[in-house]
């Protein structure tokens, strides 16, 4: 199977959210008595992060719980869902979309934490209660630039190569290109 | 009529120390922006802050299967014989004894004649991890009221004041629903909190099918000898060797690090009923010690019978000692933090055509000014004061501009380039050369001066921010669109901005009230976002021409908190202070 680097810059990046609470949670009408917790999800492929269970926060549970996902750069928004663990299984209590542009691509630094809110609804889409969240956007790593293969180039610069390997060839060690 | 249910997990909550969720309101009790304000002007303090604890006893019972659940609510009664809400203690469970921890704030102005009432409540609803001020009184059972003057405590040797508590409208008729001590102490700002992890080993089982069910409850010792609690853990179910979760003490709670605290054990007992486990007595610099040491200390039993006191087996440890130091307001701001405030103004057809007397925008050629003029004024001198550079972005919104387009937020100086202005006299004359050149349409939004102040905010924030900003929109009335400006703020809220709108004239601003989100509602927008915090005050003119409430009271009320709770979320600390600023 050949494998190529190919020259892209940034795909994904980290984001550190903290799901700091929870309030008005209510299940079936009433207000659920314990053991809530919440999910992260970065909606592109099945990537979600989980926090710790709430034992006796009830219906206002507090996690402080910091996860970390990586968010391709394409993902327009992430879901967070608070559950209900219960002796039955895990009961969905309410969702929320949080729009990547409300933390990222305005005026607001990089590396700068913000403190956000959203509304939580239940799957009839009645609201079920308010989440409580601090997001902050890491600085991504710097680009790795690689070259597919030591092409003609008609530019005087010197291009470097990483190793590849291409069908059962192994190159073992750095392809240069030289100024023709 | 009383419930027959008891919030049990309201009782075990934990209760006093400082507030641990960053982003809950900092203020309360007297207002050191405005103090400063007016000791600038030669008016010293004219009041001295005040605590006062409460204890009842022997109230009435109003549950059925158990005992009330009380709370104490104090007011304060103004000269036209209103009751203003000055605090309230916390939900106690099940008792008819109350010893409240939460104090409540009272400014003592010693030439002032002041009438302080005290209702007491049996809480009926849910108010586990619920914010006591937003239980609504009309919904609980009343169990008593009292009354006094805030003198006759103070001048108490004891500063203790204890009162019969009577049945609302007849206090001459005793009707034996039991009694109200208040008890009065000076309130020493300062700066230092402590956060302390408390455990505990080998406690006693004092029940029969489990075991104990423990909680600290810490107390100072104060002048006359006795002691009045400053805060309880939660309660930690079936645990003989419990640990509870971080307690923040701040020194005007304790005192200094070496007064004596007293430390009891209890275990937690839903009829209110606790059984003392073990006390212990420890400063918080001895505290401080048994975390250094790893060590503990071993509770004792004060025993009736012999003078010897019982040295229990259980033992008390410091798992996490740290002190850290919590600024105020007036911290930041002499160290460098800037204000920098901005002027929006209403140019909507509703002011009134501005060529006419009844206008709020007419310009008396006697020079009497006009209510836009009187607010910017009087709100100037205000803001002129705490403001660091004294140019002020200043714009204009509902006006059609010379061109003939209306615009949302034009610059008020008529300069396209320039949305700056010097001073509060470069405001007034702004605005009057304003009025020559735009004329005023509609309709009334807020929205597009807010997100231009909000963007203003935000971009100060790469420049290692240690700016806050402050927006005065200057409004005749009804807004056309609450929710645009619903939307702008909710995208604003997590800014170093705050919003200040100004009511002038006649109108009805109940739609400002909504915005002013004092009852607890938090904005929202139509995406699903909910504000972050509430970032806007409401001040209407007419309250203030009739003397009721001072501008500079009413103006800066709100903005310390608004501005604490901003930084401390971050955690962010006075400029000077300890090395580079990180700003989050």
């Amino acid at each position: 199977m050949s494998k190529f680097y190919s020259s892209i810059s940034i795909s994904s990046r980290t984001i550190e959210i903290t799901v700091l609470s929870a309030e008005n949670l209510k299940s079936n009408r009433r207000s659920i008595k314990k053991n809530a917790f919440a999910v992260v999800r970065s909606n592109v492929g099945n990537d979600f992060r989980t926090t710790v269970i709430d034992t006796d926060g009830g219906s206002n549970p507090k996690w402080n719980d910091k996860l970390v996902l990586d968010l391709p750069v394409q993902a327009p928004a992430l879901t967070v869902e608070v559950h209900c663990k219960t002796t039955t299984g895990n009961r969905l209590v309410g969702t929320a979309t949080v729009p990547v542009s409300d933390f990222f691509g305005g005026y607001v630094p990089e590396n700068y934490l913000q403190f956000l809110s959203y509304r939580l609804r239940d799957q009839r889409g009645d609201s079920n209660g308010i989440i409580n969240l601090s997001v902050r956007t890491k600085v991504p790593p710097a680009p790795v630039y690689s070259c597919s293969a030591a092409s003609a180039s008609s530019s005087a610069a010197t291009v470097v190569g990483v190793p590849l390997s291409v069908g059962k060839n192994i190159f073992s060690g750095v392809v240069t290109g030289l100024p023709v | 009529m009383g419930g027959c249910f008891s919030d049990i997990k309201g009782g075990k909550q934990g209760i006093g120390g400082t507030p641990q969720r960053p982003i809950e309101e900092a203020g309360g009790g007297p207002n050191d922006a405005v103090d400063l304000f007016y000791r600038s002007h030669g008016l010293h303090s004219l009041f001295t802050p005040l605590e006062l604890s409460l204890v009842g006893s022997n109230l009435r019972d109003r549950d059925i299967t158990s005992k009330s659940d009380p709370i104490a609510v104090v007011f304060a009664q103004k000269n036209d014989g209103k009751l203003e809400e000055l605090g309230r203690t916390e939900v106690l469970l099940n008792t008819l004894n109350p010893v409240w921890i939460n104090k409540i704030t009272v400014a003592y102005q010693f030439e002032m004649v002041q009438k302080i009432i005290f209702h007491l409540y049996d809480v009926d609803t849910k108010y586990h991890n619920i914010p006591v001020k937003t239980l609504n009184l009309k919904d609980q059972d009343f169990l008593g009221e009292a009354s006094c003057f805030l003198s006759e405590i103070v001048t108490k040797q004891s500063r203790s004041l204890t009162l019969n508590l009577h049945s609302k409208n007849r206090p001459g008729v005793s009707t034996n629903l039991g009694t109200l001590t208040v008890h009065a102490e000076e309130t020493v700002a300062s700066r230092s909190v402590v956060d302390v992890v408390f455990r505990c080993s080998k406690l006693e089982n004092k029940e029969l099918f489990s075991k104990s069910d423990p909680f600290l409850r810490i107390s100072r010792i104060i002048e006359s000898g006795g002691s009045v609690p400053i805060c309880k853990t939660e309660v930690v179910d079936n645990n003989l060797n419990p640990i509870w979760k971080r307690l923040s003490l701040s020194m005007h709670q304790f005192g200094s690090k070496d007064n004596p605290l007293i430390i009891e054990c209890f275990d937690f007992n839903s009829s209110g009923n606790h059984v003392l486990m073990g006390k212990l007595q420890k400063s918080v610099a001895q505290l401080e010690q048994l975390h250094k040491e790893k060590t503990g200390a071993n509770f004792v039993l004060p025993s009736s019978n012999r003078a010897q006191e019982k040295v229990l087996k259980g033992q008390l440890f410091v798992d996490h000692f740290n002190e850290k130091k919590q600024f105020s307001f007036l911290d930041y701001i002499s160290s460098g933090y800037e204000l920098n405030f901005m002027v929006a103004v209403d140019f909507t057809g509703s002011n009134g055509d501005p060529r006419r007397p009844d206008s709020l925008h007419y310009i008396d050629p006697y020079g009497r000014l006009n209510s836009y003029q009187q607010a910017i004024r009087e709100v100037g001198e205000v803001i002129q004061f705490y403001d660091s550079d004294k140019h002020f972005p200043a714009w204009g919104f509902g006006g059609r501009k010379p061109d003939g387009t209306v615009s949302h937020c034009f610059n008020l100086s008529g300069i396209e380039t320039e949305f700056e202005v010097a001073g509060v006299e470069g405001i007034m004359a702004a605005y009057a050369s304003a009025l020559h050149n735009v004329s005023l349409a509609g309709p009334t939004l807020f929205g597009q001066v807010v997100d231009r102040a909000a963007q203003i905010a935000s971009q100060s924030l790469s420049h290692h921010g240690n700016k806050y900003f402050v927006l005065l929109i200057i409004t005749d009335g009804v807004l056309t669109d609450l929710q645009e400006t619903k939307e702008a703020l909710v995208k604003a809220s997590d800014l170093p901005l705050s919003v200040l709108i100004v009511g002038v004239g006649n109108a009805d601003f109940s739609q400002m009230e909504i915005l002013d989100a004092d009852k607890g509602i938090r904005l929202e927008s139509s995406t699903g976002r909910v504000a972050t915090r509430d970032i806007v005050q409401f001040v209407p003119m007419r309250e203030v021409q009739r003397g009721q409430i001072s501008v500079v009271q009413a103006l800066l009320e709100e903005l310390p908190g608004q501005f604490l709770s901003h930084v401390r979320s971050r955690d962010l600390k006075p400029c000077n202070f300890g090395g580079a600023q990180t700003f989050a």
